[in-house]
């Protein structure tokens, strides 16, 4: 049983992501070059380090049977959250945020761990609550799962990796069967919360000659308010409406409603607890000349670095913007840039493939699942995989805000390395665990 | 456990299908940008780039309240830089020879500005300031020797008004990682100058201002090509002004002298600080010279602390001053009766121990009033063992302000400690025994105020029942046009319960210590009425007391503008002279005749103290000369 297990190991997942780590440390060393040809740090041999630890883990993960993790997954859970509480305690603040813990001189990011973390509580929470609670209990449950530590980053503050918790818990729901209702209204909630705190960073940011209207919505207490009681009493008549006259459309009206209450008064929070530089440095990618110097720096350093690219790159150790050092952060946030800048679409090209063999391949393995409590983590894992990839490398394109999350096998990170191969692991432990014996 | 399963396939395939289309859109767009634009992305990558040069901003000046001429100020000089990018490997060695031969930076100066992850970075980095127009004129004619060196107007603070304001005041300095780490994204950067202590580093964020910048055009190298440069100008840091009244300061600093201690003059009825001197001082202004480490070393290892501002940052055991604040809870307590008598034979006993009161002989039968005003042990020792006990003592303490912050404006104030029972307990895990009660009464054990703690507690006395915030600074000016920005108006800090009659008790006692008790020979000065209280404190060693001088002036008045409290404390590290009561005697003469040091002294030149201390003066002197002769054999 065992051998037989050993030669249906999950080989694809295995390779892509081998494909995806070599090239990631080649762009490490890349980036640690000098424009007079030096190399100025050791990150890459870290790098190394990393990966093999990390697949020691991912095959480790494998050949444990998931199904053992059910009774543990509470416990893993609470200990991140413990971890996350005590970063913000003694946590080392590296830029700006209160987010790493130093073991040794290894510094270790607890909030990365989360992602395994909440995963694993929620597809247990998830199966275990399938015939037991109402949809609505089970989505509720469900989101303060998710809202605990997603709060306990965002206090670091560290919003990109914070963020990463929310489509986790979208698809890994949608998975679950809960009500699409539910999860449009967290959605339609969660873009309202965006537009009404990044419009009127917009307005005064952006669009400085003219100011739009509209946007006043948002920016002035006064008339957020004045919305605010409106829905409220839209609300209170709906409700009223649908109880005595029992139509459908009241229903929907009222839904509308709510939603518009949620995000104006989560709004009105966001506006006083985010800061007017938190705001731009994330709007800025929509204009980034509007502030060259400043905020639009990187994005504009960024595209430069991919257009320039072209079809088959500069080469490798050839790229200009890396190696002058106008990109910054390049082993880390930007590593994308540097592939682009100097192996062209070519070689974005075999990033691409990669990432979407790796995902296909996970989904695949998934229709085969055996129970729900495998189907629920490998919708995670592949939520955790996919939004790093769009956010990333839209960031490098300048099609998405600066938040600073790491392309996963490919950006320099222990934490990150350690938790995507964890996540790895786990789907091929699926694949291989599907039969029941 | 497991449940009737069944793959929620049509889920699956729609996130299938939208994974799909995103994997597609960024496809597309990447081919957008990689091959359909990509000779415009190209031509920008080789297109010359602009480089910022920033532009400092002024720092903002510092006036005291007399608001003529700044007592902080920017004198121009340069700053030189080294940019890493423009600097090769090989050149490296010989422009650390000759950076050290004309400008005396050190040999390893270099690689410690230049962090290994910056080499190739065209940030310039600032190499040392304080630069004096000719040294500067040397490496622009010399250009050739210094590769990568580059400079610009970089103005130093300049303290034109020296001594003891130095502690009121604080200095600057080169921001340190560890400051940086926390001000990121305030706009602060590597080569930025912050305020280090007092209200240089209280007010930083105001004095600072904003740099401006200065784009210029460079090719890929960061070589500078000729065209226009884009300029967004500096925003001038505001300029201060101090409740601080130089000409009282340098009177306090001089009366007090060279002994070991600290002043404060404080506004009661605005909680302003006209003076705050705290002894020993330093120079700023040598911080900015080449011998800034030396001198600064030096400060450091001065056991004496200089850099310590007595006034806000050393706590005392408040001795005999703290018999007002017993006054007030026995008055409002309505503790023992005014006019009854308690006989001081010159110690009492509690237990096995014996506690003495500082006349030996004994004061004989005294009322409250008396008490307070010849400051008799034995008299307190029963108010607080019999009468009061702790727990009154603490709550009366409190009220006025021991053991909390005052709040004033400049860092690094500390908070004093009122113990008691709860107090001994986390700290020692022992019980609080009566010797600790009768320690607390005369204001000793380990009760512990500062001198501006004192301050503000008397304030609270002369403005019936309500004290003022301590601030320092009192308008916020803009630099350029002297036009006043904001003005800070008082605040009150604590309102006392304790009643109006209470506190006019205490005033009149307090006016007794004066006129009947134990300051009637020290203060002489005929210019102001005076109201305070002395005390002496043990400081462990037999014949080391500190010195304290708590009072306010003038005693009565219509007007409470002119009030002023004064609090002197002179340490029992010095050589004893009762000093604290003589100086506050100089210094009130000096305030309210409107008189320098100088011609204080003149007038006073036949007080007994005066004449006492010039003769301690002229035998020192004497002694000196006479080793010198000795040696000189």
């Amino acid at each position: 049983m065992r051998t037989r297990s050993v030669f249906r190991f999950e080989l694809i997942i295995l390779l892509a992501a081998i494909g995806l780590s070599v090239i990631g440390i080649l762009f490490i060393y890349s980036s640690a070059i000098s424009s007079d040809g030096i190399l100025q740090n050791n990150e890459y041999i870290k790098q190394i380090v990393w990966v093999c630890v990390g697949f020691a883990i991912m095959l480790g993960v494998s050949f444990f049977d998931y199904e053992r993790l059910r009774s543990l997954s509470l416990y893993i859970y609470l200990s991140v959250i413990a971890m996350l509480v005590f970063v913000l305690v003694l946590g080392e603040v590296v830029n700006g945020a209160r987010s790493w813990l130093n073991i040794r001189g290894i510094g270790i990011q607890p909030s990365e761990f989360m992602k395994i973390a909440l995963i694993l509580r929620l597809a247990f929470f998830f199966e275990e609550s399938r015939n037991r609670y109402s949809d609505f209990i089970r989505f509720l449950l469900s989101l303060i799962y998710m809202t605990v530590p997603m709060l306990l980053v965002v206090i670091q503050p560290d919003m990109g990796t914070a963020m990463v918790y929310i489509p986790i818990y979208l698809i890994m729901a949608f998975a679950a069967g809960i009500k699409k209702r539910y999860l449009l209204f967290l959605l339609a909630c969660g873009s309202l919360i965006v537009l009404g705190t990044i419009i009127p960073a917009w307005d005064i940011f952006i669009i400085t000659e003219r100011s739009v209207k509209l946007a006043k919505v948002f920016s002035e207490t006064r008339l957020t308010i004045i919305v605010l009681a409106a829905a409220l009493a839209i609300l209170l008549l709906s409700g009223i409406g649908f109880l005595s006259v029992k139509k459908k459309y009241f229903y929907w009206i009222g839904f509308a409603a709510l939603i518009i209450i949620v995000s104006f008064s989560m709004t009105l929070g966001a506006n006083n607890y985010i800061k007017d530089y938190q705001l731009k440095r994330l709007i800025i990618f929509m204009d980034p000349q509007v502030d060259p110097k400043g905020a639009g720096w990187n994005v504009i350093q960024s595209i430069t670095a991919v257009g320039s690219g072209g079809t088959s790159g500069k080469g490798f150790l050839r790229g200009t913007q890396s190696h002058y050092r106008y990109l910054p952060q390049q082993s880390t946030d930007f590593i994308f840039s540097i592939i682009a800048e100097e192996w062209g679409f070519v070689g974005c090209l075999i990033i691409f493939v990669l990432f979407f063999v790796i995902i296909m391949r996970s989904l695949y393995i998934l229709m085969s699942a055996k129970d729900y409590f495998a189907l629920y983590i490998g919708s995670g894992v592949v939520a955790m995989i996919f939004f790093h990839f769009i956010v990333n490398i839209g960031m490098a394109m300048g099609i998405m805000p600066i938040t600073g999350i790491p392309l996963l096998l490919v950006s320099y990170g222990g934490s990150s390395m350690l938790t995507t191969m964890a996540g790895l692991g786990l789907v091929s432990s699926i694949y291989l665990h599907k039969y029941k014996y | 456990m497991p449940q009737k399963f069944e793959v929620p396939k049509l889920r699956i395939v729609f996130i299938m299908v939208f994974i799909t289309a995103a994997f597609i859109l960024y496809t597309v767009n990447l081919a957008s940008m990689q091959i359909v634009n990509f000779s415009e992305y190209q031509r920008r990558a080789k297109e010359v780039a602009s480089r910022e040069a920033v532009i400092l901003a002024q720092r903002g000046e510092i006036y005291d309240r007399n608001k003529d001429y700044p007592i902080v100020m920017n004198i121009s000089s340069f700053a030189v830089y080294v940019t890493p990018g423009e600097l090769q490997e090989d050149q490296k060695e010989k422009l650390k020879i000759n950076l050290n031969d004309y400008l005396r930076i050190n040999f390893n100066e270099l690689d410690r500005k230049i962090p290994i992850d910056t080499t190739g970075s065209f940030q310039p980095v600032e190499l040392k300031d304080a630069l004096q127009y000719e040294e500067i004129i040397y490496i622009a004619e010399h250009i050739e020797d210094f590769p990568g060196i580059s400079w610009q107007s970089k103005p130093i603070r300049g303290y034109p008004e020296q001594g003891s304001i130095s502690h009121v005041i604080g200095y600057v300095g080169n921001i340190t990682s560890e400051d940086l780490q926390i001000l990121y994204n305030k706009g602060y950067d590597r080569n930025s100058t912050i305020g280090k202590s007092g209200i240089e580093k209280q007010y930083d964020m105001l004095l600072r201002g904003k740099d401006g910048t200065r784009m210029r055009m460079v090719d890929v190298k960061g070589r500078r090509i000729e065209g226009d440069s884009q300029l967004i100008p500096p925003e001038n840091g505001n300029s201060l002004v101090l409740s601080i009244d130089r000409n009282i300061q340098k009177l306090c600093e001089k009366a007090l002298g060279e002994r070991i201690g600290s002043v404060v003059v404080m506004k009661p009825s605005t909680g302003e600080i006209l003076a705050m001197v705290s002894y020993p001082y330093y120079n700023p202004n040598l911080f900015y010279t080449d011998k800034s480490k030396e001198e600064y070393t030096r400060l450091s290892l001065d056991p004496r602390f200089p850099f310590i501002n007595r006034a806000i940052q050393s706590g005392y055991a408040p001795a005999s001053t703290f018999k007002v604040f017993m006054t007030s809870a026995v008055l409002e307590e309505n503790a023992f009766p005014l006019n009854s008598m308690i006989t001081c034979d010159g110690s009492m006993t509690l237990g096995d121990r014996t506690f003495n009161c500082h006349k030996l002989s004994g004061h004989g039968p005294l009322n409250l009033a008396d008490a307070l005003a010849q400051s008799c042990n034995v008299f307190f020792y029963t108010m607080g063992v019999e009468y009061l006990g702790i727990d009154k003592i603490v709550d009366y303490s409190t009220r006025f302000g021991f053991g909390a912050y005052t709040g004033i404006d400049l860092p690094g104030e500390i908070r004093g400690l009122v113990p008691s029972p709860e107090w001994k307990d986390e700290v020692y895990h022992t019980n609080w025994v009566g010797g600790d009660t009768m320690n607390v009464s005369i204001g000793q054990g380990a009760l512990n105020v500062t001198p501006l703690q004192m301050a503000s507690a008397i304030s609270l006395i002369v403005n019936d029942g309500i004290s003022y915030k301590p601030h320092i600074l009192t308008q916020v000016l803009d630099q350029t046009t002297g036009e006043v920005l904001s003005e800070i108006e008082p605040e009150i800090l604590k309102t006392s319960n304790i009643s109006r009659n209470t506190l006019k008790t205490l005033r009149e006692y307090m006016r007794g210590v004066i006129t009947d008790g134990t300051a009637k020979y020290v203060i002489t000065t005929k210019a102001v009425d005076v109201a305070g209280k002395t005390g002496t404190g043990q400081m462990g060693l037999q014949d080391q007391w500190d010195s304290w001088f708590v009072s306010y002036a003038p005693y009565e008045t219509d007007n409470s503008d002119e009030q002023i409290v004064l609090v002197i404390n002179v340490e029992g590290v010095n050589k004893w002279e009762w000093w604290a009561p003589k100086a506050a005697d100089m210094i009130l003469q000096g305030i309210f005749a409107e008189q320098n040091y100088e011609e204080v002294l003149d007038e006073f030149r036949n007080r007994w103290y005066i004449r006492e201390w010039r003769k301690r003066q002229q035998d020192a002197l004497e002694a000196d000369t006479a080793a010198a002769g000795e040696a000189a054999e």
